[in-house]
């Protein structure tokens, strides 16, 4: 709890100064005392706390591990922490933006180092199984029998039969193509037909989400002992397999090729007058798109589990959603809620969203990308 | 004056200290997961992998058949030797043979035109040759798409003389090319060191003996240059043995390499196999590294460092346009595309936006960002300022680092090759396995007296670009210094000074040049760094400029576009070009 504390100090010192400044307020008083007496103490406080009130609301840090584009001036998490934080004006939201994602926890779980964070925001179903995969202790607890509104996200978008993991937003992997140079594909076996020669972009399923989705969606079609067949009728083809989302996107922005894969709200960058829309169509294969929820999830070692829930909760209310779709640029987790404005007009939702469950990729996905990984390195 | 005494040994020691906690600790707590599993000590890993055609192609015959050999090869010759399956590490060895062979061509008329002649701007290109070594990789990969790619701007050039278009996206061609763009520099720099220190007196003693300028150059010049030769081909064979992010930016997953395969394994969490990739991998680039030390320490000739050779005006009227200076013109075209056309391609990104037309959105984006306050903003200055700081940083730790190795390797006597191998160890690791194992052990912390012990912050990120950084400064520096007369040491010492003493007053001087080289190196390592900065700074506000690149690539406010990180990119590019100016010239004030 090393980290906690030299939080809980620079708390005192931003306290301090506000004080010199002479805006003293509660909230500096309340920030002071947590980290004088510790984290142990606030915990206490925090699953004590009530929800309602606002006198003797929760108190204390919330430590938010995410990814780092998350964070930032006009991003969802940003928003989110200020809303919060003017919820409860006891709370401070810090964020910890680790570069390789949820492995450093389940690395620090299995060497035994402290796990500084209470919340993980920003998981897929992916990487769930591989939590599990790794781990024979939990690192995310139980959560969504704790937190209200969890009721109301969408039910296929749900990824954790354990309930650890609550989504709260999802995007949908389609292509974007340009409509002058190639028609929308209609199926997966059209992508091997000679039109669409040298056509496709798409990235490496090892380590890019949506590149991993476009190959998922693949094996859902064409089923685990049929994909590799597929993919090097691909290969055959010319399909190009970049790094990751941002190359393979800025080689069809130079005019690589035709079409890439990417996300159904392309078009909420790119529309208005002086933007050529023939570039940014989104095609749906099959009519369908595949679905990458985003999830959050509360670790096991938090000393603030209720403070961790009351945030899961706030970010599933209909304001947070309106505002994660829009600032995230991905579809809202939760029924009924419309974000409107630019994203509501342009974000194009497939007319049949697929995707694979939890159960369906544990004991898969690692050996599913390693064969396909292994057929096209060795072309 | 006790102190001068034992400077040197201090230095050694201090040296392995750095070098035992920041590396050998860190990394070997990775590689153990090879040979180290289940409680006891087992070969099954490597086993696995030497015996996969996929990792090692034919080779694993080797492992799997070893008495089958001599029939299959008898078969294969009948068959008419047709080509044969390479496998991951022979493919990888195939396109690092490609990488440094395009490097020592492209690279060496570069080190001629500024070695031997003289231009105005020759010192400032001097300068700025090791620009390319710091530029992150998607940068690269923008440069080059917009260079060389369908649409590109060689394209458009080669269309009007009834050529192309070229297609080289996707291929090895333009993986090759991009390694080239990184890694000439390098030769072009460490062999313009070496030629300027090649004593003008013993060309001209072959002169008067009534050598041709050719004999001259081939049994006294070109002696001398070929160890930094080596030195430079070794490095880039290593470094392009290890590329991951290039082949996968530019070329495609088909054109996979080793490191491709251990980063997956990594992301995946296998850590025994990816342990197992990367202990064959330090293994191989160990053992080039200790043959190349040894041929370096039978190259090196006594001589002393005197009056380097004069150069000849490049322009000098339109006569003085002999075969030469139209070959240099000819590489002159060359280098522009291959290294100026990517470049300036990422300067016109920045000022373009998506229709094409003159923006200077993204720079008002960083002027945005920096006066934004919301927690995880990254602000463009104190990106610059914290990357000038940990550059400075690594320049005092490296610089002493690099020269004490120098020192030991230089001395001579038995094992100093094996040790100067371990003492370079640094060059020859992958950076994703440092990075690991920095993570697993200083960032997390180990148990020490009951006490987490965690090395985080400003200090663990210069010790780590530090301890990357210095195996250039001893490259440069051991040649220059084997090259001294041993009998100018032994002057001073007998008048009485330390050995650190005639090594700060009488040894650095001579090899300024290559200290200065040295220095310029580990400042670019310092300041291109990207993977254990990320991991070692504390919290979302300890950034430098690549991680702050690197955000704005993942930064979409503006849309799906590169125009933030390419604007950052541009800044990062003044900001170096600015620094190794300095280098330069405040170095360059201890040359004469």
């Amino acid at each position: 709890m090393r980290r906690r504390t030299f939080l809980g100090r620079t708390g005192v010192g931003v306290a301090g100064l506000a004080g010199l400044a002479g805006c003293v307020g509660d909230g500096s008083d309340g920030e002071a005392g947590t980290a004088t007496e510790g984290s142990t103490d606030t915990a206490t406080e925090a699953s004590t706390g009530t929800t309602t009130g606002t006198t003797a609301g929760p108190s204390g840090t919330l430590m938010v591990a995410t990814y780092s584009s998350f964070t930032g001036e006009d991003t969802a998490g940003n928003w989110l922490k200020s809303a919060f934080e003017s919820e409860y004006p006891d709370v401070t939201v810090e964020f910890a933006t680790p570069e390789n994602g949820v492995n450093q926890f389940v690395q620090r779980k299995q060497q035994g180092a402290p796990i500084d964070a209470d919340l993980f925001v920003g998981l897929n179903t992916g990487e769930l199984v591989r939590v599990d995969e790794q781990l024979d202790e939990e690192l995310f607890a139980p959560a969504a029998d704790g937190v209200e509104g969890s009721d109301r996200v969408k039910q296929d978008l749900w990824i954790d039969p354990d309930g650890r993991a609550i989504p709260y937003d999802t995007g949908y992997i389609s292509l974007v193509y340009d409509e002058d140079e190639v028609d929308e594909p209609d199926t997966f076996d059209s992508l091997l037909e000679p039109a669409y020669e040298d056509a496709l972009i798409t990235q490496n399923a090892q380590h890019s989400d949506p590149g991993r989705a476009f190959l998922l969606w693949t094996i859902h079609e064409k089923g685990p002992d049929q994909y590799l067949d597929y993919w090097q009728g691909l290969v055959d083809n010319g399909v190009q397999i970049m790094d990751d989302w941002q190359p393979a996107y800025n080689a069809y922005t130079e005019g690589e090729a035709p079409m890439v894969v990417s996300y159904s709200t392309d078009q909420v960058y790119y529309h208005g007058e002086d933007v050529d829309v023939s570039r940014h169509q989104v095609g749906f294969i099959n009519d369908q798109g595949y679905a990458n929820p985003e999830a959050m999830a509360r670790f096991v070692d938090s000393d603030q589990p209720a403070l961790a829930e009351r945030f899961m909760e706030f970010a599933l209310t209909e304001e947070a959603q309106k505002e994660i779709a829009v600032r995230n640029v991905q579809f809202p987790a939760v029924e009924g809620v419309e974000p409107g404005g630019d994203f509501g007009e342009y974000a194009l939702e497939p007319p049949e969203p697929v995707t694979y469950s939890y159960d369906e990729l544990v004991g898969n996905v690692s050996g599913w990308i390693e064969q396909w990984a292994r057929q096209v390195a060795t072309n | 004056m006790r102190a001068d005494r034992v400077a040197i040994p201090a230095g050694v020691a201090a040296t392995v200290a750095a070098l035992a906690v920041l590396f050998y600790y860190p990394v070997g707590s990775v590689l153990a997961a090879a040979v180290y599993q289940g409680g006891r000590l087992t070969l099954a890993p490597l086993a696995e992998v030497l015996s996969d055609p996929f990792y090692v192609g034919v080779a694993h015959y080797l492992v799997t058949d070893p008495l089958g050999i001599p029939g299959g090869v008898a078969e294969w010759l009948a068959a008419g030797a047709p080509s044969v399956r390479l496998g991951l590490f022979g493919f990888t060895a195939y396109q690092a043979a490609l990488s440094t062979v395009a490097s020592v061509l492209l690279g060496l008329p570069g080190a001629y035109l500024l070695a031997r002649f003289e231009f105005p701007g020759r010192r400032l290109l001097r300068s700025v040759t090791i620009l390319p070594f710091v530029l992150p990789s998607i940068m690269v990969a923008v440069g080059f798409l917009a260079m060389f790619g369908r649409t590109g701007v060689f394209n458009d050039l080669l269309g009007p003389l009834g050529l192309g278009p070229v297609e080289l996206v996707g291929t090895l061609e333009i993986v090759v090319l991009a390694h080239a763009f990184y890694n000439a520099p390098l030769v072009t720099r460490l062999v313009t060191t070496a030629w300027e220190s090649v004593d003008r007196r013993q060309v001209e003693t072959a002169r008067t003996m009534g050598a041709s300028p050719l004999r001259a150059f081939r049994d006294v010049v070109a002696p001398q240059l070929l160890p930094s030769l080596m030195t430079a081909a070794l490095l880039t064979f290593v470094f392009t043995f290890m590329t991951f992010p290039i082949v996968l930016a530019l070329g495609g997953l088909e054109l996979a390499t080793v490191e491709v395969w251990l980063y997956a394994r990594v992301q995946d969490l296998d850590l025994a196999e990816a342990a197992t990739l990367g202990t064959l991998e330090t293994a191989l680039s160990l053992g080039l590294t200790y043959a190349y030390l040894r041929y370096e320490a039978a190259q090196v000739q006594a001589g002393s460092a005197g009056e380097s050779l004069g150069r000849a005006p490049l322009f000098d009227g339109w006569r003085s346009l002999d075969a030469r200076r139209l070959g240099l013109l000819a590489y002159a075209a060359v280098a522009l595309v291959v290294f100026v056309g990517p470049l300036a391609s990422l300067v016109v990104e920045s000022v373009t936006g998506p229709d094409g037309g003159f923006t200077l959105e993204y720079y008002a984006f960083l002027l945005e960002q920096q006066r934004g306050v919301a927690v995880g903003t990254v602000r463009p200055l104190p990106a610059v300022r914290n990357s000038l700081l940990f550059g400075a940083g690594t320049l005092l730790l490296a610089l002493p680092m690099g020269v004490v190795v120098s020192v030991v390797a230089t001395r001579g006597g038995r094992g100093s090759r094996a040790a100067e191998a371990l003492l370079t160890a640094p060059l020859a690791v992958s950076g994703i396995v440092v990075g690991l194992g920095l993570l697993q052990t200083l960032v997390f912390g180990t148990e020490l007296f009951g006490h987490r012990v965690v090395v985080t912050g400003a200090g663990a990120v210069i010790a780590a670009h530090a301890v990357a950084a210095y195996p250039f400064v001893s490259r440069n520096v051991t040649p220059a210094l084997g090259g001294l007369d041993g009998r100018l040491v032994d002057a001073a010492r007998s008048l009485g000074a330390s050995r650190a003493r005639a090594l700060v007053d009488v040894e650095l001087p001579l090899v300024a040049g290559a200290l200065v080289a040295g220095a310029a190196f580990a400042f670019a390592i310092s300041v291109g760094e990207f993977d254990s900065t990320v991991l070692l700074a504390e919290g979302v506000d300890s950034y430098t400029m690549p991680v702050a690149l690197e955000r704005y690539v993942g930064n979409r406010s503006l849309g799906p576009n590169l125009g933030p990180a390419t604007a950052m990119g541009t800044v990062l590019l003044a900001v170096t070009a600015a620094s190794f100016v300095v280098i330069d010239r405040v170095g360059g004030r201890w040359e004469r």
